[in-house]
């Protein structure tokens, strides 16, 4: 085994309950030492894949491996992972120090270590001089911390994280993110993170797996799945998007397509690989890409022209929803002085043909939750 | 007060006096009544707790009552942990089967549940006497213990076992670390409650007992057929104030575990409305 074995894979891991599959033929690749996301829809199978890595559940099919190490038939307590709870779990009889040290005194470390590396550890995540409390004289965020150190105090290989911070309020919320992040770097363990909360797991996470229905829909590092989304559903679900439905015309070359649009607009941008000629697409802006002027009286009526429905002030930005005549709704995030707009004003619009992206055509619609087996 | 308004009140609350409660204060004082008769006061002794001390048969009854309870109530515990954690994972239709044979068992007549055991015993030649009477006392008193540990694995969240797994514990120490130490008050309370109904039962053990096993209640019962003295008042007396210190204890052991309960479950409610 070398250096660069996964922190994570999984070889087409299927699990199903009754007649609802869960998780459906799941390979994924988790790289050592990286936080990793796992995002989609309650229901999308994110919770299960995790469950199936820590142990609680067993996959029906294929095969499991942490740190090049094939666990698929290892109990929980015998694999080199360990869990931060959604509802942490915290052993409500036990002190802050001692769901810290659980996992140590289980492994017959000898006393000094036990208390050495568990003080460390609550020091590292924030609980020094809260060590005697039990967990419910803890608040949500301190619960948490507790969670997070009992786990990692064991230095697992790998971190499994079950939207540990779902409970917490937003500003806490935030904090922790940025503390997480810190000390995932710190300790360097790789992290596996489930959130139904794509901000979040772009935030923190080094690449995000986007899951839909119990199949992996994307991997890929946050910046490349915003930009270069794999299908339309996932275009969707990881911020705001235009999605204009046209017609491959051509394929200028590999990867860059000339698409004619509804109502005759032709655009060339690049997209995902091996679209065909004539092929039902997609063609995805996002809200920050689009541009707006206003129209000069007495202007011939431009090609993509639009009104003015709404506009949300949101601090750094406002989001304007418009409706055009070709185009139908769409919505234009825009910043800045000569950029704001009146309700009910003509607008010019359009995008750099850079800032397009090329989908296959698909129902931007979750997958229903569980789809049914075949 | 408006006596006429409240009058059923009043008679209802004149009868339980009357009827149990001078009874038994009764008992108490004639306890310590030097008039072998009890047809009145004749001055204070406590002669009669002695003689009961020194009685043969007494002796004889608490030992067996001893004996029976303790073995009976660790059966008991033992199957109504077991069939708790089993309960906690079972399908609702299992689960419903199981709560019906819980409930025949309490609400069943103990008198039918002793004569089929009877027969039972005789069929498969189980000789009568206190191994019969732990048996039997078993049937019952585990249905009343399944009960009040179901309550306590109720309020047990699944995810602390998974914790205590992740974190490295074979199943038999998690069980130890956390499940039974959670479980405790609850099993505290099925005891108690155990014990003191096994101490003062009398049909099954009646019917269990053969000639040759006679526990505590049985020996009483017999005392007070032949001839009554001044020293069955004062079995009685120890007797009661022993089940009433029983009974007390597992009510407030049974109220300690139960706040813990609500408190866990009111925080779980609470994170799954912010969630």
């Amino acid at each position: 085994m070398n250096d660069n074995t996964a922190g994570v894979r999984l070889v087409e891991v299927e699990k199903r309950y009754q007649s609802v599959v869960a998780v459906r033929s799941l390979s994924l690749e988790v790289p050592r030492g990286t936080f990793f996301s796992i995002i989609g829809p309650s229901g999308c199978g994110k919770t299960t894949t995790l469950r199936i890595i820590g142990g609680f559940e067993a996959p029906d099919r294929g095969r499991v491996e942490v740190s090049g190490q094939d666990v698929t038939r290892l109990r929980p307590h015998r694999r080199p992972v360990n869990t931060v709870f959604q509802s942490y779990a915290l052993f409500p009889h036990l002190s802050a120090f001692e769901n810290v040290a659980f996992g140590l005194r289980e492994a017959r470390r000898p006393r000094a270590e036990i208390q050495e590396r568990a003080q460390e550890m609550l020091d590292l995540v924030g609980l020094t001089g809260r060590e005697g409390r039990r967990p419910r004289q803890l608040s949500g965020g301190q619960q948490q911390r507790v969670a997070l150190g009992r786990a990692l105090v064991n230095r697992p290989e790998v971190l499994l994280l079950d939207e540990p911070l779902g409970a917490l309020d937003l500003q806490i919320r935030k904090e922790m993110q940025a503390q997480l992040k810190e000390i995932q770097r710190e300790v360097g363990t790789t992290f596996v993170y489930v959130t139904h909360d794509q901000e979040e797991a772009f935030a923190m996470s080094d690449r995000v797996a986007v899951m839909n229905g119990g199949i992996l829909e994307q991997v890929g590092e946050p910046a490349e799945v915003y930009r270069r989304p794999a299908s339309s559903w996932v275009a969707g679900f990881v911020g705001g998007a235009n999605q204009f439905p046209g017609l491959v015309s051509e394929v200028e070359r590999p990867g860059r397509y000339v698409v004619e649009l509804a109502n005759g607009i032709r655009r060339t941008s690049p997209g995902v690989a091996g679209l065909k000629p004539g092929q039902q697409v997609t063609t995805v802006v996002r809200p920050e890409d689009l541009w707006l002027r206003p129209v000069a009286a007495g202007e011939e009526e431009p090609e993509t022209a639009a009104t003015v429905l709404d506009a949300a002030f949101l601090g750094s930005h406002r989001l304007l929803r418009l409706a055009s005549q070709r185009l139908g709704m769409l919505s234009a995030s825009v910043r800045g002085v000569g950029q704001e707009a009146h309700l009910g004003e003509a607008v010019a619009l359009g995008w750099k043909d850079e800032d397009g992206w090329v989908v296959p055509a698909g129902t931007a619609e979750a997958r229903p939750e569980g789809a049914a087996a075949q | 007060m408006n006596l006429r308004r409240h009058s059923f009140a009043v008679i209802a609350g004149l009868a339980v006096l009357l009827f149990l409660w001078i009874p038994l204060v009764a008992v108490a004082i004639n306890s310590f009544n030097r008039n072998v008769i009890m047809t009145g006061w004749s001055g204070f002794t406590t002669h009669w707790y002695s003689q009961a001390f020194h009685n043969q048969p007494v002796r004889a009854g608490v030992v067996s009552t001893i004996i029976i309870g303790a073995i009976s109530t660790a059966a008991s515990l033992v199957l109504s942990v077991t069939a708790g954690l089993w309960w906690r994972q079972a399908s609702g239709r299992a689960r419903r089967v199981f709560d019906a044979l819980v409930y025949a068992r309490i609400i069943l007549p103990e008198v039918v549940f002793a004569t089929a055991l009877f027969f039972f015993f005789n069929l498969i030649h189980l000789g009568l006497g206190i191994g019969a009477i732990i048996i039997g006392h078993t049937v019952w008193n585990s249905a009343y213990a399944t009960l009040i540990i179901q309550a306590r694995i109720v309020g047990l969240d699944p995810a602390l076992e998974e914790a205590a797994a992740d974190l490295g514990a074979t199943p038999w120490r998690a069980f130890r670390r956390v499940t039974a130490v959670l479980l405790l008050p609850g099993v505290v309370t099925a005891g108690l409650l155990a014990l003191t109904f096994s101490f003062d039962d009398v049909v099954t053990s009646f019917f269990m007992g053969g000639a040759a096993t006679a526990p505590l209640p049985i020996v009483l019962f017999g005392l007070i057929r032949f001839e009554i003295t001044p020293e069955i008042n004062a079995v009685g007396v120890l007797f009661m104030l022993f089940t009433v210190a029983m009974m007390s204890l597992a009510v407030s052991s049974f109220r300690a575990g139960e706040s813990v309960v609500r408190r866990g479950g009111a925080d779980r409610l609470m994170g799954m409305y912010r969630r």
